[in-house]
């Protein structure tokens, strides 16, 4: 990285190239560029990092999955070894099979898909109460509202625990649902995507006889598919990868959560480390292959929140 | 803006009078659950501070001697202090890294970049238990990966996760590569922000890469930055999940960060109001901080 950061020509890799000269100049410029011992220093400077940084962010998850397919042994041992010996599939198969870790998955799986929807649902309406309705009481219920954004799990926590056992909640999967299912950064974040819909369109619906209700399901929620599947992905995420709140209220083996299984398991059966990184490649792929599905939406929506 | 003033609002909308109710059918399932789920837990957690509460028997009023129990307990501030501690291992290592990698995504083809963001956002969709098992495994005395790396050097097995110099450490190394992601996707939407005319200036003095950064860039950038450093030291200080996972908070509370030493208080002390205090204590340092963050965001460029 010896040329300043952005600009066109320290940047020859960039399909971007000064704009006046004709296409034919430009190539010839480029290629005249290309040949520079200047250029490919750069050029191989910026690849081998590139390639550094991708290793290096991969290597663990990569590092798991390998792992997984180690025999008992071969996992730690001395000496070292990278790569298994031989590629054993015993352990995906065996933890695939194990009705126990399955049950797990499908639990987890379809109380964060109940979790989603009921966290879409109820704060794009609250979003759009906000963003669009005159109400009594607007002024105070909003920040009241953003306040509790700002209130740290650890400190509600113990409170949050007595709440649920007052409600009966203790053990049931309702207590993994329910409780976080509100969330004003989720609000915040439909809101601000409301507030940027112009109000024109919302007045034709109206002179055209569309009530309040019609105006938020016929237009805004058919617009609001992108806010969506920020707060969908994020819900599913969270719900998929918590841990201490299912370690506190959930003690049925019937119901244990996923990385609250994985956390058992490893106590429970320390010596079977082939097999625990199977299951925590398995439980680690299908939120990484939901990630890579909407990874635009996502990464999109990480540079709104990069105070815009 | 966000709400329009009534007048020129009235005007647009003649049904405008049903909205109360309306509204509030919208926004009582939030309400509710915000009220029963947080609201009330945190009026509950500041009313148990003042009490000797415990599962078991009556609760006593004692005033603010829990808050006085915390602030005299050497091991609370022992904990913070190693929170300071683990903020410093991680926070400016997540900074530099996080700006020398979108340094490099903002200057390589659009192809690349996306592989980098991708790869570099990967790690953050990974639960905290599975960091820590893969961690765990890497970290392991006589088989790990790290130690038979340190062998290649020449020196000998190192107990990672058991040896106190080491645990904090060698927990700081998946807390950052957790968390690397979102500020380097923060860091280079605030570059692409950047004018390029600047940059091109810049050329044509003959700036090099490091007077660049230095004298265009990190200023450039300095509301962001300050961002990410603020929120890096909130979230960092509040890290709990990997420790307990990893270590439990040993080795002889090596790694017990003040979040670890609240939860295990929490599960550990028949009475809990000293964890409550303990808990409204660093949240009032880290709401102070929060809400100065939130209102740096919003006043320069979050508007509505």
């Amino acid at each position: 990285m010896a040329a300043p950061t952005r600009s066109p020509s320290a940047a020859p890799a960039a399909p971007a190239a000064p704009t006046t000269l004709a296409p034919a100049d430009r190539r010839a410029a480029r290629r005249r560029r290309m040949l520079q011992p200047r250029w490919i220093l750069t050029f191989a400077m910026k690849a081998f990092f590139s390639l550094v940084i991708v290793t290096l962010a991969l290597f663990p998850l990569a590092w798991m999955i390998i792992s997984g397919f180690k025999i008992r042994t071969e996992v730690v041992s001395t000496p070292f070894q990278f790569f298994p010996e031989v590629w054993e599939w015993q352990n995906y198969v065996q933890i695939l099979g194990d009705a126990a870790f399955l049950r797990t998955l499908a639990i987890t799986g379809a109380g964060a898909v109940v979790f989603t929807a009921g966290s879409i649902a109820v704060n794009s309406m609250a979003a759009y109460a906000f963003a669009r309705l005159e109400f009594a009481g607007k002024r105070f219920v909003w920040p009241a509202v953003l306040m509790t954004m700002f209130i740290p799990g650890m400190t509600i926590l113990l409170t949050s625990f007595i709440v649920v056992t007052d409600l009966h909640m203790l053990d049931t999967l309702a207590v993994l649902i329910i409780p976080g299912m509100a969330a004003a950064a989720h609000i915040f974040f439909v809101r601000q995507f409301y507030l940027n819909i112009p109000s024109s369109l919302e007045e034709a619906a109206v002179m055209d006889g569309c009530g309040r209700w019609g105006v938020y399901l016929r237009i805004f929620l058919p617009l609001s598919k992108a806010p969506f599947v920020v707060v969908g992905i994020t819900s599913f995420m969270a719900y998929w990868n918590n841990f201490v709140w299912p370690v506190m209220t959930i003690t049925s083996p019937d119901l244990y959560q996923v990385q609250q299984y994985l956390a058992a398991f490893r106590g429970e059966r320390a010596s079977e480390l082939g097999l625990l990184m199977a299951g925590s490649a398995c439980a680690a792929l299908p939120i990484i292959i939901l990630f890579l599905i909407f990874q635009r939406q996502i990464i999109a929506n990480i540079k709104m929140a990069g105070l815009k | 803006m966000a709400i329009s003033p009534p007048s020129t609002r009235r005007r647009m909308h003649p049904s405008r009078r049903q909205d109360t109710s309306m509204a509030y059918i919208m926004l009582a399932p939030v309400l509710v659950l915000l009220g029963i789920f947080v609201i009330w837990p945190a009026i509950q957690a500041v009313y148990l501070s003042f009490f000797d509460w415990s599962f078991y028997t009556e609760s006593e009023f004692v005033g603010w001697k829990n808050f006085h129990d915390v602030l005299v307990d050497n091991t609370f501030w022992e904990a913070v202090l190693r929170g300071l501690q683990f903020v410093l291992m991680t926070v400016p290592v997540s900074m530099v890294l996080s700006f020398l990698v979108a340094s490099l995504a903002t200057s390589v083809s659009r192809r690349v970049s996306t592989v980098l963001k991708v790869s570099i956002y990967i790690p953050s969709v990974i639960s905290g238990v599975i960091a820590s098992i893969t961690f765990v495994i890497i970290y392991d005395y006589s088989g790990g990966l790290l130690n038979a790396l340190v062998n290649v050097v020449g020196a000998p097995n190192q107990a990672w996760l058991g040896d106190p110099r080491w645990a904090l450490a060698a927990v700081a190394v998946p807390a950052v590569w957790l968390g690397l992601g979102i500020s380097t996707l923060i860091m280079i939407a605030a570059m692409l922000d950047i004018p390029d005319s600047l940059y091109e200036a810049a050329q044509l003095e003959g700036a090099n890469w490091w007077q660049t950064a230095r004298f265009i860039t990190i200023p450039q950038m300095k509301n962001v930055l300050l961002f990410l450093l603020v929120t890096g030291f909130v979230g960092s200080i509040q890290q709990f999940e990997l420790p307990l996972v990893m270590t439990g908070g040993g080795p002889n509370g090596a790694t017990e960060l003040p979040n670890l030493f609240i939860f295990n208080h929490f599960r550990g002390d028949a009475y809990v109001g000293y964890s409550i205090a303990a808990a409204l204590l660093l949240f009032v340092v880290l709401g102070t901080i929060s809400s100065i963050i939130f209102r740096i965001v919003n006043s320069e460029k979050l508007v509505d």
